[in-house]
């Protein structure tokens, strides 16, 4: 008994000792960076070549009615919630795009790709697809455009040659550079900040905390990194991490970073319920439905998205054009009715715009 | 027992070591908890700070709760792998009440009836269909978790009315989670070990056949366990979805592994027969500290997981040590 | 229990399968089409060797929750070996292989030589394997892998795709070695009734670190064939896989209690739930739905089997 004791707290230092702060930001990817220059506008982004999948014989489908299903990561969060919203509205307006949202109950690769196959098999004409992988959705998408299926990505990308276009929402080293900026902005330049992540195998999240790390490191090196969090998509343990680096860090910690719409939120009410409005700001991404009570308390200044329903909606559009034939390897834009010409980069990514900063004076306006 | 061949090795043990004995498992948690707070304290005194400590303990309070039902339901020899499921879907029902414009002390009680309905029919199956409890709750966690997510295509619920936050409000400057959280583990506990009810759950899981020989109506205890269990989950979930603004309509991941694990490691053996709440709620707050305790101690976060998995096997280990070492001396 | 009982379960699940076939059939004109089995049948073959491979646990009466987690840490150790280690690809796979098998082994361990029940033991180290595969990983994937390892999860042999050969291998040889040999036998014997199995000088605690390595070993195979399905690690790889692979175990007849149970009832399982998974979706039935309704199937069958059995033992 002793002697198992014994071995048991060895084993349980030794373990511990494993443990040492990472000098690299934790939650990052080990991806190249490029961050955005510390000052003036974003810069213009460099032609490259076309490097998206085709489809293989693919019907002629212009201007016929087609079916589309939608596989977002999950089904169960505002944020695709909100993605399904704007691509019913692009279906409305256009017409001949019948639209469904199907997805896994948990945000599972293999669920995903179960669902795709099955839509493969069940004859779509065209996929929407916000990856949970990136490398591991490739095979079943490539399988789908091998069956003359139109795909297009959203949100997540895959690997460009599965699919034909990819919808971004926001270039990873510009909303590194809008987070950075808005917790600039306010805790100053050599304030100290923590982040709550979901999970670091996500590969969006690990991409913004890189290039916020990179940006940072250009342009407010005096800023301090604290520590990162996992708090999987789990609202009330976001909030319990977030308490705890509260509580751990004391009058040294003043911002935390929310990498997730379920992050965010909820770190905004750890922050709140300890009183710490004011002292300790929260910036973060996250649905302005959520936010809206921290912001009108003023205990959240700023939070940055951009529009998730304009995302699915120039996503429905895309795969359209894609359809129709009237958005080919090689254009430079794409016309997306409401809001209007979006540009081609990187290929074959379709630029949705800037981050957008919902504050005060404007989260009113919007319900989602 | 053979006829004594030296009294005094066959005397009695001492009423303290009758206790140590019969509470072991909950001693050696215990010891547990204020080990780690004592080892961690002196890394970070922060640890030990009132905040701290209130996170610690009403932020994972609802674990605790859940766990005490679901001890009841480990120690008559069943399981319930759903309850995750369960207070994820009573927790939308609770806050659709809410935004509904109910008054919220309907929001709050509705899980609790709603909760002892589904795990009725649960009970029922396994009582009287004579289900494998596993097999039945399986089922029922497909059937929650998919209807969670039809039911509310993906939404959450926002604008929750402040006075629905119970889990938020001060009674004597203690947290409301942390009254719950004791007064249900003490009334449980008495409950199980003092009324007649509560000592057929033992019976039962010891021996559901003698148990029915002497007269127990082992059936109807079944569902009758399940169906408070429900309720106790319902309780649960007035912690769980008043803590924040927001309620998600997903199911919590892991939350019914979270809340057997407590159970099993607080001492409530699989085997069903023995063990008490008092440890499931003890094991809960131990989770809920040494996870508090790994960003103190600036646990590696990619290590974090492995952490705390060898610390469950330890404590499992040092605890079948302990029995096994018991099971040989009591010869 | 005599052959007359076993078989009872397994034709009304058979006859189950039967008519869910048929219904989906004419959901869609798609099901039922050679490509389309074949393809179920790539998908269900992770879950397929785990789930083989919790028969002989369960009919044991012991449960092995930690399978997601063995599979998790093979597929990334597979790509650490192959990758920060530098071994060439074949070596790599045998090394991850036996990996998965010792965390078999030490779960079996755990079980025999410390008698912890196996829901408490495996319920830890599915926490611990996981642990080390985040660990290790560093939540980092590995991808690159050459063409020729995705045969074995994308490509096929003589028409058929290549990990059906593997399953309707494994699932041959285990149903041979649980229904005709001693091992079999003993398997049996332990889960009906332990204490007199080992008084018959049946080696118990060896039957079981052996089963219990067979259940990691076969993780770790479902591992390597994921690994080449989808060409990249994760270390959130099998989160989830115990419970459907018990799922289809358990409506495949094996009583949760020991005892009782095929390979065949397995099997009937897996095909059941793989077919409802896909043919509800061919017939419109969307993902939260086809959850609800593999609960309930689940539920019904079990009620159903058991109202045929009324004198059978819990």
């Amino acid at each position: 008994m002793l002697r198992t004791s014994l071995a048991a707290v060895a084993a349980l230092s030794l373990s511990t000792g494993l443990a040492s702060a990472q000098s690299a930001w934790t939650g990052g990817d080990d991806l190249p960076t490029s961050p955005l220059a510390c000052d003036g506008a974003a810069a213009a982004a460099e032609a490259k070549p076309y490097d998206g999948g085709e489809p293989t014989d693919a019907p002629d489908r212009t201007g016929k009615p087609i079916s589309v299903v939608d596989v977002p990561k999950l089904i169960g969060i505002g944020y695709f919630d909100a993605t399904s919203k704007g691509m019913s509205e692009a279906a409305g307006e256009m017409g001949t795009i019948e639209a469904t949202t199907d997805g896994p109950v948990e945000a599972k690769i293999d669920d995903q790709i179960t669902v795709i196959d099955n839509y493969i098999t069940k004859g779509v004409d065209g996929i929407l697809f916000a990856a949970n992988d990136p490398v591991a959705i490739a095979p079943v998408l490539k399988k789908a455009l091998g069956a003359g299926i139109n795909v297009v990505g959203y949100d997540a990308n895959s690997e460009p040659d599965a699919r034909q276009w990819f919808v971004n929402q926001a270039e990873f080293n510009g909303i590194g550079k809008a987070m950075i900026e808005a917790m600039v902005a306010e805790i100053g330049e050599d304030g100290a900040f923590a982040i709550v992540t979901s999970t670091f195998t996500t590969p969006n999240q690990a991409r913004w905390i890189s290039e916020m790390e990179a940006y940072a490191a250009q342009c407010h090196p005096e800023m301090t990194w604290l520590e990162t969090v996992e708090a999987q998509e789990d609202n009330i343990l976001s909030f319990n991490q977030a308490n705890t680096l509260i509580n751990k860090y004391g009058d040294e910690l003043q911002g935390i970073f929310g990498m997730t719409s379920v992050a965010t939120p909820a770190s905004a009410d750890a922050v709140t319920q300890a009183g710490q409005c004011g002292n300790i700001a929260v910036v973060g991404l996250a649905t302005p439905n959520a936010m809206k009570p921290y912001v009108e308390s003023d205990c959240v200044k700023s939070v940055v998205l951009w529009n998730p329903v304009d995302l699915g909606y120039a996503a429905a559009y895309v795969l359209r054009a894609a359809a129709d034939q009237t958005l080919k390897p090689g254009d430079t834009s794409v016309e997306a009715s409401r809001l209007g010409e979006l540009q081609v980069i990187n290929g074959s990514e379709i630029l949705l715009g800037d981050p957008f900063i919902f504050t005060k004076d404007n989260i009113g306006d919007f319900d989602f | 027992m053979t006829g004594a061949a030296d009294p005094a090795r066959r005397a009695r043990p001492s009423a303290l070591a009758r206790f140590v004995s019969a509470y072991g498992q909950e001693i050696v948690i215990a010891c547990a908890i204020v080990g780690l707070f004592v080892v961690v304290s002196a890394i970070n005194p922060r640890f030990l700070g009132a905040n701290n400590l209130n996170t610690i303990v009403s932020g994972n309070a609802y674990i605790a709760v859940a766990a005490i039902g679901m001890s009841m339901i480990i120690v008559t020899g069943n399981i319930d792998v759903s309850v995750g499921a369960l207070i994820g879907v009573l927790a939308t029902i609770s806050g659709t009440l809410a935004v509904s414009g109910y008054p919220v002390w309907v929001a709050w009680i509705a899980p609790l009836f709603i909760g002892a309905a589904i795990n009725g029919v649960v009970g029922t199956l396994v009582a009287y269909g004579r289900l494998p409890s596993i097999v039945v709750t399986l089922g029922m966690l497909s059937i929650l978790r998919g209807g969670l997510v039809s039911f509310t295509g993906g939404a959450w619920i926002n604008n929750l009315p402040p006075a629905f936050q119970i889990a938020q409000a001060r009674w004597s400057g203690i947290p409301a989670p942390i009254w719950f959280m004791v007064i249900l583990t003490v009334a449980a506990f008495l409950w199980m070990r003092h009324t007649a009810f509560g000592r057929s759950l033992y019976a039962i899981g010891g021996n559901a056949e003698a148990a029915r020989a002497a007269g127990i109506p082992v059936e109807r205890r079944i569902v009758q366990v399940f169906m408070i269990h429900g309720t106790v989950a319902g309780m649960a979930t007035m912690l769980f979805a008043t803590q924040l603004r927001v309620i998600q309509s997903t199911v919590p991941p892991n939350l019914e592994l979270t809340v057997i694990t407590a159970s099993v490691i607080g001492g409530v053996s699989i085997l069903g027969g023995t063990g008490t709440v008092i440890g499931s709620t003890l094991a809960a707050v131990l989770f809920a500290a040494i996870g508090s305790a790994m960003i103190f101690v600036n646990v590696s976060a990619y290590w974090l997981r492995a952490v705390i998995g060898l610390l469950i096997l330890v404590t499992v280990l040092v605890d079948m040590a302990r029995r096994n070492r018991e099971f040989r001396s009591a010869r | 229990m005599t052959p007359r009982k076993l078989f009872r379960h397994e034709t009304i699940l058979a006859l189950f399968v039967v008519v869910a076939l048929f219904v989906l059939d004419r959901q869609s004109d798609r099901f039922f089409t050679l490509d389309n089995l074949f393809n179920q049948g790539r998908l269900m073959t992770e879950v397929g060797l785990i789930a083989i491979a919790m028969t002989f646990v369960i009919v044991t009466g012991g449960i092995d929750l930690s399978v997601g987690s063995i599979l998790g840490l093979s597929a990334i150790l597979l790509g650490v070996f192959w990758k920060s280690l530098g071994l060439p690809l074949p070596a790599a796979i045998g090394l991850a292989l036996v990996v998965g098998t010792l965390a078999g082994l030490l779960n079996g361990l755990i079980i025999t030589r410390f008698r912890v029940p196996p829901l408490i033991a495996t319920l830890g180290t599915l926490a611990l394997y996981r642990g080390i595969a985040e660990g290790v990983s560093q939540a980092r994937s590995v991808r690159g892998y050459p063409d020729g390892f995705y045969v074995l999860g994308q490509g096929e042999v003589w028409g058929v795709p290549t990990q059906l050969w593997i399953f309707g291998l494994a699932a041959v040889v285990a149903a041979v070695v649980l229904g005709y040999t001693t091992w079999g036998r003993a398997t049996y014997a332990v889960g009906s009734n332990e204490v007199a199995a080992r008084f018959s000088g049946l080696g118990v605690d060896g039957t079981k670190i052996a089963i219990y390595a067979a259940s990691g070993f076969a993780a770790a195979t479902a591992a390597v064939i994921f690994v080449s399905r989808v060409s990249t690690t994760r270390s959130d790889m099998g989160t989830g896989i115990e419970l459907d692979a018990i799922t289809a175990v358990v409506l495949g007849g094996t009583s949760i209690f020991g005892g009782r149970g095929t390979v065949v009832g397995t099997l009937l399982g897996l095909v059941l739930i793989q077919a409802l998974k896909n043919g509800l979706s061919l017939a419109g039935v969307k993902s939260d739905g086809t959850v609800v309704l593999i609960g309930a199937v689940l539920i019904l069958t079990i009620l159903v089997s058991n109202l045929f059995h009324r004198n059978a033992n819990r």
